[in-house]
C-alpha cells in the first residue's frame, strides 16, 4: 500500500520533495544492500564508495552512446564484477584487517581513477549533457530501492541468510557444521555491490557532474554506516528508518550548517555506537508496542 | 648518479622517521586495546595546527611548540580515553563487537574533529615557512627544516624505545600487548595502562603533525591520507609490534620515494595502497609480525 502512495505521490507534491525522497530512497538501496554483507555476515566494509563510484562512471562513460535503462543495470552489474573479481582473496581477511582493507581497497580505486583522468584521458571530472526529468530518476530509485529491500529481506529469510547471518555468530562454528563460508560471503560481497553500481549510475547522471572525489568519497560509506547503527543492521525495517531519519536531519542542517551537520552525525554515532549498538528500530518497536498495548487496556 | 640515489635515500628516510612516529602511536593504541584508532591522522592535524597559530601568531619556534602540540594531543587522548573509550571497553562483552564499534567511534571522532577544524579555522590551505635555508650533508642538498624534522623524529622514537624497553612502564604496556588477561594475572593495571597508550600515542600524533606542518600543507582534511599510511605501516611492521613499526616506517618512506622517483609522483598513493593491499592479502601478519 506504501508503494502505491509513492508511486502516485510525484504528481501531487513539489519537485524539492520528490528530490528528498529521491534521497531517501538512494540512502535505502545503498544501506540495504550493505547490510547483505556487512549487518548479516558481521564483515563490516568501509568500501561501498567504491562501487558507487564504479557505477557513476560506466554510466559517464556510455551516456549519450546507450539508452538509460541500458546503462544502469550495465553500471550495477560492473561493479558486482569487480566484487567478485576481488572478493575471494578480501574475504580471506577477517576482523580489523577487512575493515581497513576495504578503506584502502575504496581509496586505491579513487586514486586509480584520479590517476586516469590525469594521465590517460586527460579530463578533470566528467560531465553528462541532457540528463531526464527528475520524475524518471524518481521512479528509477524507487524501483532499485524496491529491488534492494526485496532482495535483503528475502535473503534474509532464505537459507543463504541464515547461513551468512551464522557466519557473524561464529565462523568457525558455521565452517564445521558444513557452509562453506568463503562462498558464502563472497556472494554476499558481489551482491552488495550491485546495488551501489546501480545507485551510481543513477545519481551521475543526476548530479550531471562528477568526479573521482565526490563518487568515491569515503563520507558516502560514512553515511551508509551511520544509517545502518541508527536504523538496526539485522532487521530490513532498519534501514528504511534510518535513512528516513538521517535524510530528514540533513535536509534541515546540510543546506546552512554543512560542517554542524557533520559534527552532529558524529556526535550521535558516538552515542549510538554506545547506547544503542543494535540501532533505534527495536527500542521503537518496544516504545509503540507498550503505547499500543496502554491504550488497548484503558479502552 | 650516486648523488641522486643518496638524496633519494635520505629523502626516503626523512619521511620514513615521520610514518614510524605516527604508525608507532597507531599500534600502541592496537597492541594494548586492539582498537583501530581511524581518527589518528585528525590528531596529527590537531598538532599542525597547533604549531601553525602559535607560529603565526605568537612567533613561537616549532620546536618548541612540539611540546606544547604533544601536550594538546595527549591531553586530547586522555580525555577521549577516560570519557569515552574506558566506559565502552568496560561496557562490551565480546572483543570482536568492541572491534567494531570502537572503528566506528573514531570514524566518528575524525569525522568531527575534521569539521570542528573547518568550522573553526576554514578549509583553506595554509603554511608557514621556517628553517627553509639549504644545507648540504653529503654533497646532498636538503633543507634544514626537514633535517631537523628528521633528527627530532628519531631523538622521539629512540625515547619511545627506550621507554618500552627500559621502564616498568613500558614493560606493563608490551606484557599487556602480548597477554590482556595474563597481564592482569600478575597484576597489571589494565585501565592505567589504556589511558598512558592513548596519552601517549595521540601526543606522538600531534608531534607528527608538528613536524609535518614545517614542510606539508595544512588543511583540517589532511589527516586521512596519513591514517591510511600509518595502517600501512602496521600491517607492514605486524600489528602489536612496535618495533616493527619503528621499522616499517622507514621502509615504507624509502620505498615510497624510489617508487615515485621511477614512475611520477601522482602514483604515490597507487603504490602505497597497493603495498597494503599486497600485504595484508599475501602477509597479514606483517614482516616481523607474530600473529592475527
Amino acid at each position: 500500500m506504501a508503494i502505491v502512495i509513492l508511486l502516485i505521490l510525484p504528481f501531487f507534491i513539489s519537485d524539492y520533495i520528490v528530490s528528498v525522497l529521491l534521497n531517501i530512497l538512494m540512502w535505502i538501496a545503498l544501506t540495504e544492500s550493505w547490510m547483505i554483507l556487512s549487518g548479516y555476515t558481521g564483515y563490516i566494509s568501509l568500501g561501498h564508495a567504491a562501487f558507487f563510484g564504479v557505477g557513476a562512471y560506466i554510466m559517464a562513460l556510455l551516456w549519450r552512446k546507450l539508452p538509460f535503462f541500458a546503462i544502469v543495470p550495465l553500471g550495477g552489474l560492473s561493479s558486482m564484477f569487480l566484487a567478485f573479481a576481488i572478493g575471494f582473496p578480501c574475504l580471506r581477511i577477517r576482523g580489523p584487517y577487512f575493515v581497513i582493507l576495504t578503506l584502502g581497497l575504496s581509496e586505491f580505486t579513487k586514486y586509480l581513477f584520479i590517476n586516469w583522468e590525469v594521465n590517460v584521458s586527460g579530463t578533470v571530472g566528467r560531465i553528462l549533457m541532457g540528463a531526464p526529468d527528475l520524475h524518471i530518476f524518481y521512479y528509477s530509485m524507487l524501483v532499485i530501492a524496491g529491488l534492494g529491500v526485496a532482495v535483503a529481506s528475502w535473503i534474509r529469510s532464505s537459507r543463504f541468510g541464515v547461513g551468512l547471518r551464522s557466519i557473524k555468530e561464529d565462523e568457525e562454528a558455521a565452517e564445521s557444521l558444513g557452509i562453506n563460508t568463503s562462498v558464502y560471503k563472497w556472494l554476499a560481497f558481489g551482491i552488495s555491490a550491485f546495488f551501489p553500481g546501480l545507485v551510481g549510475s543513477v545519481m551521475a547522471l543526476r548530479w550531471t557532474y562528477i568526479d573521482p572525489y565526490t563518487v568515491f568519497n569515503p563520507i558516502v560509506s560514512f553515511q551508509i554506516i551511520v544509517i545502518a547503527f541508527l536504523g538496526g543492521v539485522t532487521e530490513v525495517e532498519g534501514p528504511l528508518l534510518g535513512a528516513i531519519v538521517l535524510t530528514l536531519i540533513s535536509e534541515v542542517l546540510w543546506a546552512k550548517y554543512p560542517y554542524y551537520y557533520m559534527i552532529i552525525l558524529g556526535v550521535i554515532l558516538i552515542i549510538l555506537v554506545y547506547f544503542i549498538p543494535t540501532g533505534i528500530l527495536e527500542p521503537l518497536k518496544g516504545l509503540i508496542k507498550s503505547r499500543v498495548a496502554l491504550k488497548w487496556r484503558s479502552s | 648518479m650516486e648523488e641522486r640515489v643518496l638524496q633519494l635515500i635520505f629523502v626516503g628516510l626523512i619521511i620514513g622517521s615521520i610514518y614510524s612516529l605516527i604508525a608507532v602511536g597507531l599500534n600502541l593504541i592496537y597492541g594494548t586495546m586492539r582498537l583501530l584508532n581511524i581518527a589518528h591522522g585528525e590528531l596529527i592535524m590537531v598538532g599542525a595546527y597547533t604549531t601553525f597559530w602559535l607560529f603565526t601568531l605568537m612567533g613561537i619556534s616549532p620546536l618548541f611548540s612540539l611540546f606544547l602540540s604533544g601536550l594538546a594531543s595527549a591531553l586530547l587522548g586522555a580525555l577521549i580515553g577516560q570519557f569515552i573509550f574506558l566506559p565502552t571497553i568496560r561496557k562490551t562483552k565480546s572483543v570482536v563487537v568492541l572491534e567494531s564499534n570502537s572503528l566506528l567511534i573514531f570514524f566518528a571522532l575524525s569525522i568531527i574533529f575534521q569539521n570542528v577544524a573547518s568550522l573553526l579555522w576554514s578549509a583553506d590551505i595554509r603554511g608557514y615557512s621556517y628553517l627553509t635555508q639549504i644545507v648540504k650533508i653529503g654533497g646532498v642538498p636538503l633543507m634544514l627544516n626537514r633535517l631537523t624534522a628528521f633528527i627530532t623524529a628519531l631523538i622521539i622514537s629512540v625515547l619511545c624505545y627506550l621507554l618500552l624497553q627500559r621502564t616498568m612502564l613500558g614493560k606493563a604496556i608490551r606484557a599487556l600487548i602480548q597477554d590482556r588477561e595474563a597481564s592482569q594475572l600478575v597484576g597489571i593495571n589494565t585501565k592505567r595502562i589504556y589511558l598512558f597508550s592513548f596519552t601517549i600515542s595521540f601526543a606522538m600524533a600531534g608531534l607528527a603533525g608538528c613536524l609535518i606542518s614545517m614542510f606539508y600543507e595544512i588543511t583540517p582534511f589532511m589527516g586521512l591520507p596519513y591514517t591510511i599510511t600509518a595502517f600501512i605501516v602496521i600491517v607492514l611492521g605486524g600489528l602489536g609490534n612496535i618495533m616493527g613499526s619503528l621499522l616499517g616506517g622507514f621502509l615504507l618512506g624509502l620505498v615510497e620515494t624510489i617508487g615515485i622517483s621511477v614512475t611520477s609522483p601522482g602514483l604515490r598513493s597507487i603504490i602505497s595502497y597497493g603495498i597494503f593491499i599486497a600485504v595484508i592479502l599475501i602477509r597479514p601478519k606483517g614482516i616481523l609480525g607474530r600473529g592475527v
